[in-house]
């Protein structure tokens, strides 16, 4: 049977992340790393980070009770399945080079020409405020635009930070996210390292990004950054994310803690662009507060991983805040997105929208997850969920759980799911119009992720729109 | 004008609540924890604003005056109720403590 149909199922198992082993999967030599931590967790490993980074008392008590705390808690056996883990098999402190520089000629080597053909200084170079780079467990490069560091703007990795900012970072420290929310929020909490911590004063507008690029290089590596960005009354910011990793035949784990602070009138965007290997679990706590009139944006768009969980949060705490998620999930061969939004309107007059694209192709499998709450007192709210699911072939899944909790009879909330399939007849339509069928089925990606792209800087729209007809490259003949 | 009617209720003697110690009481089948802290008396309901977990089985810290929900971490100020960190976001209820005759006393 040489139908349309047959063929594109059998050419959907070709071709996912073709090039990514040669574009993103290689991987350097480890023989000048200045330290590797023995596989496995426990007291003293804990302690050993600590002693190395040379912490105050606060901080080394902070990771040892939240190492408690993972022992503790159960893992989630409510999403993917995490039992596929082994904790123990993993490095938890991995330290490339004794340096994080500000010169991008005195980056090792080796490290220097994995952030060159990922793209990195050309990007910094062209269209971004400040950069910074981490390998393995640590940032290695990190550089921030001179007219904004005289307006008083921090853009550093997170252990700078706790040396240099030690009063300001205390005060919000897991203010957001406590060790305790989650098994891995503690797990992170336990051995984090990296990370970035961005403060923009009082009216100051950041007007191009900030970007991180987060790389994990040795096999079955844990990387653990945490993110705090603290955005003053009325300042503005758009911070972006981007990472990848090499293949390797066994599992790593990436477990990030990003906490956000807007304060009254603040705008923060917080881009990610998640490109992982598929051999990394990609386990992530990101939450938001906006005050009074504050706006935050989650643009969150997974492509890479063998497991994501990930349900960006905004608590709407002040007066006529504005919380916002865009979300993309690609799921290929033997991928599970397991991702979504939570939006809580604790404040009266706030607004939300949540728009959350999935696309299933090859068996993959995407989940929306969501929780939109309206808590007592939250009069006048508005909200609106859409979430679209795409499947581009019979064997991939797509499930929805929206969780919707009002308090409060005025809320005003809408939503909406869908669940479409790339049909023969939409194919056929477009290749009337001269079209290849795989420029047809790309078209048709494109267009149903259109919505998040188009608030993407111009740079990495076209970069995810090339992902992901990467991603698409033969699956439909 | 707060018309809401109070009761005084009997805790315990002072002597079995010394500093840094703490007591969980039942009212009307309402758990209520009691705090003494540093010779200052706290009390609040032992019920979670976030997920009503109880409250008081986590750690508290007697010289910041606050708990630590057990459950996801919210830390919440004994003197107002308030939650100092997420996921909580709303006060637990607060009593005014008193002492009469040697017994620590709430008003519910």
């Amino acid at each position: 049977m040489a139908t349309a149909e047959a063929i594109a199922e059998k050419k959907a198992v070709e071709g996912i992340n073709s090039d990514y082993k040669e574009k993103f999967g290689f991987s350097d030599s480890e023989a000048g790393y200045a330290y590797k931590a023995p596989k496995g967790l426990n007291r003293e490993i804990v302690e050993s980070i600590s002693e190395y980074k040379n912490e105050p008392e606060w901080m080394r008590e902070f990771r040892l009770k939240a190492y408690e705390t993972f022992l503790d808690k159960p893992t989630p056996q409510w999403g993917a399945d995490l039992d596929q883990i082994d904790f123990d098999d993993i490095h938890y402190f991995v330290r490339a080079s004794e340096k994080n520089s500000r010169d991008w000629s005195e980056v090792p080597e080796d490290i220097k020409n994995t952030f060159d053909r990922l793209g990195i200084p050309e990007a910094e170079r062209k269209f971004l405020s400040g950069v910074g780079a981490q390998y393995e467990s640590e940032v290695v490069y990190h550089q921030v635009n001179e007219k904004l560091e005289a307006q008083g703007v921090i853009f550093t990795d997170m252990d700078t930070a706790l040396r240099e900012h030690e009063d300001l970072l205390r005060e919000y420290w897991a203010t957001i996210i406590p060790p305790a929310d989650n098994k891995l929020a503690a797990l992170n909490s336990a051995v984090w390292s990296g990370g970035s911590f961005v403060y923009v004063p009082k009216g100051v507008k950041v007007e191009m990004p900030l970007q991180a690029y987060f790389r994990i290089n040795t096999e079955n590596m844990g990387q653990f950054e945490r993110t705090l960005i603290i955005a003053e009354e009325g300042s503005e910011v758009h911070y972006i994310e981007g990472c990848t990793a090499p293949v390797y035949s066994s599992d790593s784990l990436h477990s990030a803690v990003v906490e956000i602070v807007a304060k009254p009138d603040a705008k923060v965007r917080y881009t990610t662009v998640q490109n992982w290997s598929q051999n990394v679990f990609n386990l992530v706590t990101k939450r938001a507060i906006a005050e009074e009139r504050a706006t935050m944006e989650w643009v969150d768009c997974n492509l890479g991983s063998k497991v994501t969980m990930k349900y960006p949060a905004i608590y709407l705490t002040g007066k006529g805040a504005h919380g916002e998620v865009l979300s993309i999930a690609f799921a290929g061969e033997g991928q599970h997105q397991d991702a979504g939004a939570k939006i809580i309107h604790v404040a009266p007059d706030t607004t939300s929208s949540v728009f959350s694209k999935s696309i299933s192709k090859d068996g993959g499998r995407s989940t929306y997850r969501g929780l939109l709450e309206v808590a007592n007192g939250a009069t006048g709210t508005k909200s609106k969920v859409v979430c679209d699911a795409l499947l581009l072939d019979d064997k991939s899944e797509s499930d929805t759980y929206p969780t919707i909790r009002i308090d409060e009879s005025d809320a005003d909330m809408g939503h909406e799911a869908t669940v479409s399939k790339v049909g023969d007849d939409m194919l056929f339509y477009l290749q009337c119009r001269g079209l290849s069928e795989e420029d047809a089925s790309k078209m048709i990606v494109n267009g149903f992720i259109e919505p998040v792209t188009k608030e993407l800087p111009m740079e990495y729209a076209v970069e995810l729109n090339r992902l992901i007809e990467l991603q698409m490259e033969g699956s439909i003949g | 004008m707060n018309t809401e009617e109070t009761t005084k209720i009997s805790v315990c003697p002072v002597s079995e609540l010394p500093p840094g110690q703490k007591v969980i009481i039942e009212h009307d089948g309402e758990p209520i924890a009691v705090f003494n802290a540093g010779g200052e008396y706290f009390a609040i309901e032992d019920r979670c604003s976030h997920d009503d977990g109880p409250l008081a089985e986590g750690e508290w810290y007697p010289a910041d005056c606050t708990v630590e929900c057990p459950r996801h971490g919210s830390l919440f100020d004994l003197r107002t109720g308030k939650p100092k960190t997420l996921p909580a976001f709303e006060p637990v209820r607060t009593f005014t403590v008193g002492i009469t005759d040697e017994n620590i006393t709430l008003e519910v």
